[in-house]
């Protein structure tokens, strides 16, 4: 068994692939439509292409708890789910500069420095880096 | 304020108040970072902070979920695939990752990644 695929829920996947392309630097691999509109549209780390794929998934818009859990995620501030980066201030300040809002700034927590975004598609998601 | 706020606060003043200890993992964990290529045991690392081995083992894995020695072959291995890529030989990988012994290398790394070294190697060349 391998882990090749985690899901982030999304409002609009055509407005989450922009986002989290154009702005946070993910590369898209795969694009399939499906009934209605929607779409498998998964995305990779552009430092590791090979590594697991990143599902843009419009859960919360065809299943009701799905869209409940996300929102109350949202209201108490928990992200989503993390990614890994070497400099969360460097990318504080290169997301802050292309209009990405934070709920919370670069902060240390032990052996850990996190900061906390709004991705615009209905999710908190948190940055980390080791130190 | 949120409520993962809150929370944040709350559990660094109850976790992560200890600043001598966890600057002691950090700085261990940076010397490995600077320091894999070469041979380096719980003894040496202990000393290079002033504490005993013992509790450096307990802090570490307190702090980082791992042992200083399985981080470091996190690292090492993480290292050998850079160089992998880049096509440097299997044998010079093994010794210039810290490793000692070209068949433990070649065991673990196939152990880790379900392929021999030579065998992503070959992949990651085709796949460039």
């Amino acid at each position: 068994m391998r882990v090749t695929l985690i899901s982030i829920p999304v409002r609009d996947q055509e407005k989450a692939l922009k986002f989290y392309t154009e702005k946070l630097g993910f590369i898209k691999k795969k694009d399939v439509p499906l009934e209605g509109g929607n779409r498998w549209l998964t995305l990779v780390s552009k430092e590791s292409q090979d590594g697991p794929e990143l599902l843009l998934e419009p859960a919360p818009n065809h299943f009701e708890p799905s869209k409940v859990f996300q929102d109350a995620l949202m209201d108490a501030g928990i992200p989503y789910t993390q990614f890994d980066v070497e400099d969360v201030q460097n990318e504080y300040d290169r997301l802050t500069n292309l209009g990405v809002v934070f709920s919370i700034k670069p902060t240390e927590m032990g052996t850990v420095k996190i900061a906390v975004f709004n991705d615009t598609c209905g999710n908190n998601i948190q940055l980390v880096e080791e130190l | 304020m949120t409520h993962y706020e809150t929370e944040i606060k709350r559990i660094r003043k109850k976790i992560y108040s200890n600043q001598g200890q966890i600057d002691t993992v950090i700085g261990v964990r940076n010397y490995i970072d600077n320091n894999y290529d070469i041979n380096l045991n719980l003894d040496f690392l202990s000393h290079l902070r002033y504490v005993s081995k013992y509790h450096l083992l307990r802090l570490f894995k307190r702090y980082y979920g791992q042992t200083p020695k399985q981080y470091l072959t996190d690292v090492r291995i993480k290292k050998s695939k850079e160089c992998l890529k880049s096509g440097m030989k299997v044998t010079e990988t093994c010794f210039a990752v810290g490793f000692e012994s070209l068949s433990s290398f070649s065991t673990l790394f196939k152990n880790r990644n379900g392929l021999t070294p030579r065998e992503f190697q070959k992949r990651a060349i085709f796949e460039k």
